[in-house]
């Protein structure tokens, strides 16, 4: 049928993104199949699984025709990708946190542009947020358990993804700002766009609704 | 870089040089230092390497070569009858890629016709492009395609229509983000929304006309109506080029420099997820060295392309081993009949010779022997054969 290579990420927008690959009548079904596999293919259709900050890297040089990934990742890195339509699905929030008991502190040692250590995943993000409030912070990028960070001193306040903020709740951890949000995209190299739009945009169509199988 | 790469490129490039001069294009050279003001594009500016003169004046190494060749014509040939068909091949220099582990240096070759506001050129600049991928062994629509837009017409619909959304648009479109595009159209009347989310996704090839029909129906004010007329007028000519199959039409397409105000356009590889090349009518910026001259032209990308190309076939070469003068004569004789031959003076062993051969992609070694050479294939090794020059050359060229 369609003989593209479309990228899936792995994690919390995992399901969302096959239901929707599915909804437009492609056979991502064989990806739930086995989970250890790095490659599935069915009725023409190629699907590869990988981390999410992966997948438009993959996009980017063509090693995927299109893909699903989250508006958090694409603005993260400015990938030279085309951005096709929003999913809608995987709704989460960027913000800024800090411990409970040192909310009002942090808060002000913003206010009085003092230097803040700030702990997070999507150290470029973090940056920007701070520039625009013409404020400077000293940011530390982790890889995992970002709460950890300010638990333990190692910063006083975190940037970080949240869908139910239960994370931070369990971490006596209190939302200071809100800096995005973020829903799952899909996206598609700029030479695949163009080489193959017609089945690409049917695609896109179909998955933003209309459920209507793609020819 | 070193063979076979090297000789990839330089095989490539000599091809491309044929293809240039069969079309009338002359090379020039110009300087890798340039003075800072005369790149303007702030993209280009930010991926320059800089450096300073003894006068304390900022120079960079040329981050591309359109503007060059621009300052050229506007300097030393602005007093000679239009147009000006230049071509190029030299390397440029960009830091973007640095700490990817890609090369500053960037092999391009390129044309650019200086003078000439007729649409007729960027026809035949893009048939010409086409015509070097195609000599080059890639076939159009399967291997490659040459996607064509024109940046007047979306900016134009934008300024006639929804003037105050103009900028957030373009630059959205800029950064491929369709989304922010829709987002934007949502927030305007019913009828500026339908062309400012319908323009860039009419893409489509250039040879079916549903494009361009869809077109038609976002046409608001003249210059709309000039920009699509030149596309057409583009189109009418590259069917004449016989180029058209290889062309897709991209409304959206805007060209990645800020310099270009007309068609502009992009050749992408099947399977490679990068330009090999792009193009595009750059009608202001001569603008810039005091000269009102219009141009077009267009950039490959040297190493993308290599990577796409097929064959990688060693070339024919000989090794002839040792024999003191008389080597020395058999060498001689081999290469007045045409055979490329390499001479190790040193006295090699046949296993020793076979080895050496095969480290420089040889495909044949030699020994000189009563009556011509003893002959054998390098790879695997093969029995020696006594021939003649001639007969060698029959073997080797083969």
């Amino acid at each position: 049928m369609s003989g593209l290579r479309v990228a899936v990420p792995k994690g919390a927008i995992f399901d969302d993104a096959l239901s929707a690959l599915e909804g437009a009548g492609l056979p991502a079904d064989v990806v739930r199949e086995n989970g250890r596999r790095l490659v599935y293919s069915a009725a023409g259709t190629e699907f590869i699984v990988s981390r999410p900050s992966d997948v438009p890297v993959f996009v980017e040089y063509g090693a995927a025709d299109v893909g699903i990934v989250g508006k958090d990742v694409l603005e993260e890195h400015a990938f030279n990708v085309v951005e096709l339509s929003d999913l809608g699905t995987g709704r989460c929030r960027m913000i800024l946190a800090a411990p409970k008991e040192r909310a009002e502190d942090v808060r002000l040692a913003i206010g009085h542009a003092e230097v803040v250590r700030v702990a997070t995943k999507f150290p470029d993000t973090a940056r920007r947020y701070f520039e625009r409030m013409g404020r400077q912070a000293e940011v530390i990028e982790l890889h995992g358990s970002i709460e950890l960070a300010p638990l333990v001193g190692l910063a006083e306040c975190i940037v970080d993804l949240t869908a139910t903020g239960t994370t931070l709740r369990e971490n006596h951890l209190v939302v200071l700002d809100e800096i995005s949000t973020s829903t799952a995209r899909f996206i598609c190299n700029r030479g695949a766009y163009r080489l193959r739009h017609r089945e690409i945009s049917a695609l896109a169509d179909a998955m933003q609704g209309s459920g209507e199988p793609v020819g | 870089m070193l063979p076979p790469e090297s000789t990839r490129l330089l095989d490539a490039q000599a091809r491309i040089r044929e293809r240039f001069r069969l079309f009338g294009f002359r090379e020039v050279l110009t300087p890798a230092l340039e003075y800072s003001e005369v790149i303007e594009e702030n993209g280009l500016r930010d991926a320059s390497y800089k450096l300073f003169d003894q006068d304390n004046q900022m120079l960079l190494l040329r981050p591309e070569m359109t503007t060059p060749i621009a300052r050229v014509v506007a300097q030393r040939l602005a007093g000679n009858p239009g147009p000006r068909k230049l071509s190029y091949v030299l390397p440029a220099y960009r830091r973007a890629s640095v700490g990817r582990g890609q090369s500053a240096e960037l092999y391009q070759a390129g044309v650019e016709v200086v003078g000439s506001a007729s649409p007729m050129e960027d026809a035949a600049t893009i048939a010409l492009l086409v015509d070097v991928l195609m000599s080059l062994g890639l076939e159009a629509p399967s291997d490659f395609a040459v996607v064509l837009g024109q940046s007047a017409f979306y900016s134009s619909y934008l300024r006639h229509v929804v003037p105050g959304a103009a900028t957030p648009v373009t630059a959205a479109l800029a950064a491929k983000d369709l989304v922010a595009v829709d987002a934007l159209a949502n927030g305007l009347p019913a009828e500026a929304a339908a062309g400012v989310r319908g323009i860039p996704r009419l893409v489509g090839p250039a040879d079916d006309g549903a494009i361009l029909e869809e077109a038609e129906r976002f046409v608001v004010g003249e210059e709309a109506r000039a920009g699509l007329e030149n596309l057409k007028e583009i189109l009418r000519h590259l069917e004449a080029h016989g180029a058209l199959g290889a062309v897709i039409l991209d409304l959206g397409l805007t060209g990645r420099h800020e310099y270009y105000t007309g068609a502009v356009y992009e050749a992408y590889a099947s399977g490679l997820g990068f330009t090999i090349a792009n193009g595009g009518r750059y009608d202001n910026l001569l603008r810039r060295f005091g000269k009102e001259m219009p141009a077009t032209g267009f950039a490959i990308y040297l190493e993308r392309l290599l990577s796409v190309l097929p064959g990688r076939g060693s070339r024919p070469l000989l090794v002839l081993v040792g024999g003191d003068v008389g080597g020395v004569e058999a060498a001689a004789d081999l290469r007045e009949n045409g055979v490329p031959v390499l001479h190790l003076s040193e006295d090699l062993q046949p296993r020793a010779a076979a080895e050496y051969a095969r480290s420089i992609d040889a495909p044949w070694i030699s020994y000189p022997a009563k009556g011509g050479v003893k002959l054998a294939t390098a790879d695997p090794p093969g029995e020696f054969a006594i021939m003649d020059a001639r007969s060698v050359a029959k073997a080797v060229l083969a």
